[in-house]
């Protein structure tokens, strides 16, 4: 029987050309000193969790010195990693976070490095499967891009092969794990997409906008937020956004809740097929899933509009490295450090997505206005906390608990 | 159909002769399918329920127990009435199709067109199953905006493609074909003379259905919804597509358990969920096998 | 004598409306796949704009579409040739020597509707993952899950068609006028079944290519999975796929099923049995 399984990571959704659009008109002035730019994002941030630009604050000190050299992995590495002749990677699709270019990219710089990916379709859960059923096989991953809760799993079944990548230091503290076994190489903010061939009088910009009962029956979830790493982003974002925090999830839930009462949460689950139909004029997804589908809706001739919710602002990261007794080893730590690489990161921005050593290449120029254009403005980059894995934890119970009965 | 003795060997010889049990010429050829059976399904299974027993560490109430209590227990309540109408629906209206099909004899493809749809249709699921639907009835559904060019509003007549209801019209979508399909012999073995019989001894078209037609139809009737029962408790793709209800379902439930993103540790739940649907459906099945025995005794 | 008698009209109703039921989705997701219009911008005149293949092209271009398309037709193929050899002796015995166990036999064919699919696959993975791992790793591991899937179709088909021929009869017969009981099956048992033998293996195809769930929780990049993704990144090419599929398989299934039609008709009026 044919029946869909849940892919958590597919939801390409809609262009932040707009959004780019008006970053353009608004930065317009500020282009001139990036350096500038910087210091005061770093100046003006007073939230209580560690933001983005608290973590970087703690490492500008070294990125001064580290910023303009891109930094190249041992030749060792390199050499061997040319010997193994392949890295074998999973659940990577073409459209999340621009991973195509990223692949491409590293063809280029060896190309005597194959980088096949096995199942792009794959959820977090499937790569830690792959990994226990593949062991000791030549098709084993040798990296992984896994959600945070997975990441913690393969951490407890010991079977990350630590490795700093060379440009370690200037990696934020809360993007890595203390050890090296994974690093963060990117993440993403939640926002909401508008299709405004269908959605004509106006795009909701907040949360508190969601509720407006033109939208009856517009809203959708990116997937089930007990599945789905988007949706309970999303959630957690909502929370945030009616006095909630990392450790309180339950207003989020509530405000979901209440959101279906309303009849503005539709039912329907969101894909590309249904973005594109008009199904699901509304949705929640990550930053970079939206750049991917931008040329499929405008060949059908649809409008759309991304907005990261003003009243709640939540990042999330993916995280990535190196499996231990894998079959290519160094081929595998030369991936790590690719994408952690300006090539990689580039290849991210181009994506919609942060990477890691955002602020570091900032400081160094190496970001222009062009490449910016599918990223969240910088004023909400700086915003950007992430939860820790404990608040991760409990806030996955309480939804366990209370979202069948809340929301149903 | 009363078969003649005897085609293998000579059984019925000596009496001196015990016949062993497992005579392995009446045996053998069965042998391929049942190691596939016992290696494959059965061997599977019992992992299963060891593994669902087994993995109670993690809470201080079995995984057995807690698998149907609380919002698991709405959930199989919630996946059985969804099995449960929509294979009551499939039934009767698949029923009623078999019948009109058998009934028209010109042109004489038709019958075949249906069967030739029906076995892959009963096979369909999943997102294009459900996103046709959403294509046609759905809230920017073709059909929808038709209707609506016509006059008719259905979604602002609450009309929805994401609730129960909505999603029991999807699953008919391939379960009248199977009932079709497991009907379609049955209803071809009942022998137009019979019909003609029945006329000729007076009888109205009802009478003949209700004293002839029926008891020869119902067990397979009632064998063609048990099957279509467990059907749709398996199925889960389709509705998910469709609706965060179904998000209630329990294999989708499991799916969440067992490889989802964000919820981990909670396997042992999964597994005795997987478990619990296993034992209601061998309920199921058992009833359904009952049923059958009857069909045969009919058609001696 | 076949009766001409015409069908009645709530008979022709009937199947038109099912007929209007089961096209509409379909006609709708055609639409989608090929018109790049969205039904909110659907008027009078748009109705005829921008209709294209391009999706289904760009799916045929993929480099991923072939070998997943070759995959599956490979483990189609597989379990065609596996579910012949080993239900067409089941049903062969069952109806022969080994009547006795017909009622064993058949609740066995049904234990794929009392065991789902997600069950199934989590206990295999549990229970060849530390026993024998390998098999896991085979792309045709596939293959024995779903001849069981396929199971309740092709064991009824098979057993249904032996049923009809009377096939003690037939090979008393064929046996009396001296054939040996293999030469009496392949000669004469086998020809007389093609009719169910072709709908067994239709429906094996169709219950293949059409498989996710086994398939997805082993990894395996099958055809329904590689559509699934596909819907990602080009969904109305994947739709259309699907359309162009369904429309394959079904003409398919009819062309085959008339040819048996003409076939048995033939033989039938040869050996001089008409109904």
């Amino acid at each position: 029987m044919n029946k869909k399984t849940h892919h958590p990571k597919r939801y390409r959704v809609l262009g932040s050309l707009i959004l780019a659009a008006s970053l353009f008109a608004a930065c317009g002035d500020d282009s001139s000193s990036d350096v500038e730019e910087t210091t005061v994002d770093t100046a003006t941030i007073a939230d209580t969790e560690t933001t983005m630009a608290e973590a970087t604050e703690e490492t500008t000190a070294a990125d001064t010195a580290a910023t303009g050299e891109a930094c190249t992995p041992d030749q060792e590495i390199i050499d061997a990693a040319k010997t193994e002749g392949q890295v074998n990677l999973i659940a990577l699709p073409d459209n999340w976070a621009n991973y195509k270019g990223i692949l491409e990219a590293f063809r280029t710089k060896y190309p005597e490095v194959k980088n096949p990916v096995a199942n792009p379709d794959a959820s977090s859960a499937d790569e830690l499967t792959a990994v226990e059923t593949l062991k000791g096989q030549p098709d084993m991953p040798d990296a992984l891009d896994v959600s945070p809760a997975i990441a913690q799993e393969v951490d407890t079944k010991g079977l990350w092969e630590p490795y700093k990548p060379c440009s370690w230091d200037e990696i934020p503290e809360n993007m890595k794990d203390a050890d090296g076994k994974w690093v963060a190489a990117y993440y993403g903010i939640m926002a909401i997409g508008a299709n405004t061939t269908i959605i004509t009088d106006g795009a909701p910009k907040s949360f508190a906008d969601l509720k407006d009962p033109k939208y009856k029956g517009k809203v959708s979830l990116n997937g089930d937020p007990r599945e789905a790493g988007a949706a309970f982003a999303a959630v957690m974002a909502a929370s945030i956004a009616n006095g909630g925090s990392f450790d309180d999830i339950l207003p989020g839930i509530e405000y979901f809740a209440e959101l279906k009462e309303l009849g503005n949460l539709a039912g329907t689950d969101v894909t590309e097929a249904t973005v594109i139909s008009g199904e699901t004029p509304i949705w929640l997804d990550w930053t970079y899933n939206y750049p991917g589908l931008a040329p499929t809706l405008e060949e059908n001739g649809i409008t759309w509009e991304i907005n990261v919710p003003s009243d709640g602002v939540y990042g999330g990261y993916y995280a990535q490295g190196a499996v231990k007794d894998s079959p290519h080893p160094n081929a595998a730590k030369l991936w790590i450090d690719h994408i952690i690489s300006d090539e990689g990161a580039l290849g991210y921005i181009q994506g919609g997505a942060v990477p890691a050593r955002y602020a570091a290449l900032v400081a160094a120029g190496k970001v222009t206005d062009e490449m910016k254009k599918n990223m969240p403005a910088d004023e909400l980059v700086a915003k950007v906390a992430f939860p820790s894995q404990d608040q991760i934890a409990k806030a996955k119970e309480v939804l366990a608990e209370q979202w069948p009965t809340l929301v149903g | 159909m009363p078969v003649l003795p005897l085609t293998g060997g000579h059984r019925t010889g000596s009496p001196l002769r015990r016949t062993p049990r497992l005579a392995l010429s009446e045996t053998i050829g069965l042998l391929p399918f049942f190691t596939l059976v016992a290696v494959f399904l059965a061997w599977p299974t019992f992992t299963l329920f060891r593994m669902a027993f087994e993995r109670t560490a993690d809470s201080e109430v079995p995984a057995m127990r807690e698998a149907i209590t609380g919002t698991y227990l709405d959930s199989f309540v919630y996946t059985m009435k969804l099995s449960a109408l929509s294979a009551l629906l499939g039934a009767v209206i698949g029923a009623i199709l078999t019948a009109a099909v058998v009934r028209i004899e010109h042109p004489r493809w038709i019958r075949n067109a249906v069967s030739s749809f029906s076995g892959v249709a009963a096979n369909l699921g999943g997102i294009p199953l459900a996103f046709a639907f959403l294509a046609a009835l759905g809230t920017q559904g073709l059909v929808t905006k038709l209707l609506d060019w016509g006059g008719i509003d259905l979604i602002g007549a609450g009309f929805t493609i994401s609730n129960f209801a909505g999603i029991t019209v999807v699953y008919l979508y391939f379960q009248i074909p199977l009932m079709f399909l497991v009907l379609l012999p049955s209803f071809e073995g009942l022998r137009p003379v019979w019909r003609e019989a029945a006329v000729n001894l007076g009888a109205t078209p009802l009478r003949y259905w209700r004293h002839v037609g029926f008891p020869l139809l119902s067990p397979a009737l009632l064998g063609g919804f048990l099957l279509l029962f467990a059907n749709a408790f398996s199925a889960y793709a389709t509705a998910y597509a469709l609706s965060s209800g179904g998000a209630k379902l329990i294999p989708v439930q499991i799916r969440f358990f067992l490889q989802g993103n964000t919820i981990t540790g909670k396997g042992n739940l999964g597994y005795a969920m997987a478990a619990w649907m296993i034992i209601i459906m061998i309920v199921t099945m058992g009833a359904y096998l009952v049923l059958r025995r009857r069909a045969e005794r009919w058609q001696r | 004598m076949r009766s001409r008698k015409k069908a009645p009209i709530w008979a022709w109703l009937v199947v038109s409306s099912a007929a209007v039921f089961f096209a509409l989705p379909m006609i709708a997701m055609a639409r989608f796949a090929f018109q790049r219009v969205p039904v909110a911008l659907l008027g009078r005149d748009t109705i005829l704009k921008r209709w294209t293949l391009d999706g289904l092209f760009d799916m045929f271009s993929d480099p991923d579409f072939r070998p997943a398309l070759w995959l599956s037709i490979r483990i189609a193929l597989l379990t065609v040739v596996a579910t012949f050899l080993i239900m067409l002796p089941t049903a062969l015995w069952v109806n022969t020597r080994a009547a006795r166990y017909r009622s064993l036999v058949e609740v066995a064919t049904l234990m794929p509707y009392v065991v789902p699919p997600i069950a199934l696959v989590v206990g295999a993975g549990g229970a060849f993952r530390d026993i024998a791992p390998w098999f896991l790793r085979s792309d045709y591991s596939l293959v024995p899950f779903y001849v069981i899937l396929a199971m309740p179709f092709t064991f009824r088909s098979l057993d249904a068609g032996l049923r009809a021929i009377d096939l003690r009869t037939l090979l008393d017969a064929a046996r009396s006028l001296g054939a040996s009981t293999p030469r009496a099956l392949v000669r004469i048992v086998v020809p007389n079944m093609t009719s169910a033998l072709s709908g067994s293996a239709f429906l094996t195809i169709t219950v293949v290519l059409g498989e996710f769930t086994i398939a997805s929780l082993f990894l395996k990049p099958t055809l329904p999975l590689y559509m699934s993704y596909s819907q990602g990144r080009n969904p109305q090419g994947a739709l259309g796929l699907a359309v162009l599929m369904l429309l394959f398989t079904t003409l398919a299934f009819f062309a085959a099923s008339r040819l048996r039609e003409k076939g048995r008709r033939s033989t039938r009026e040869a050996i001089g049995v008409l109904p």
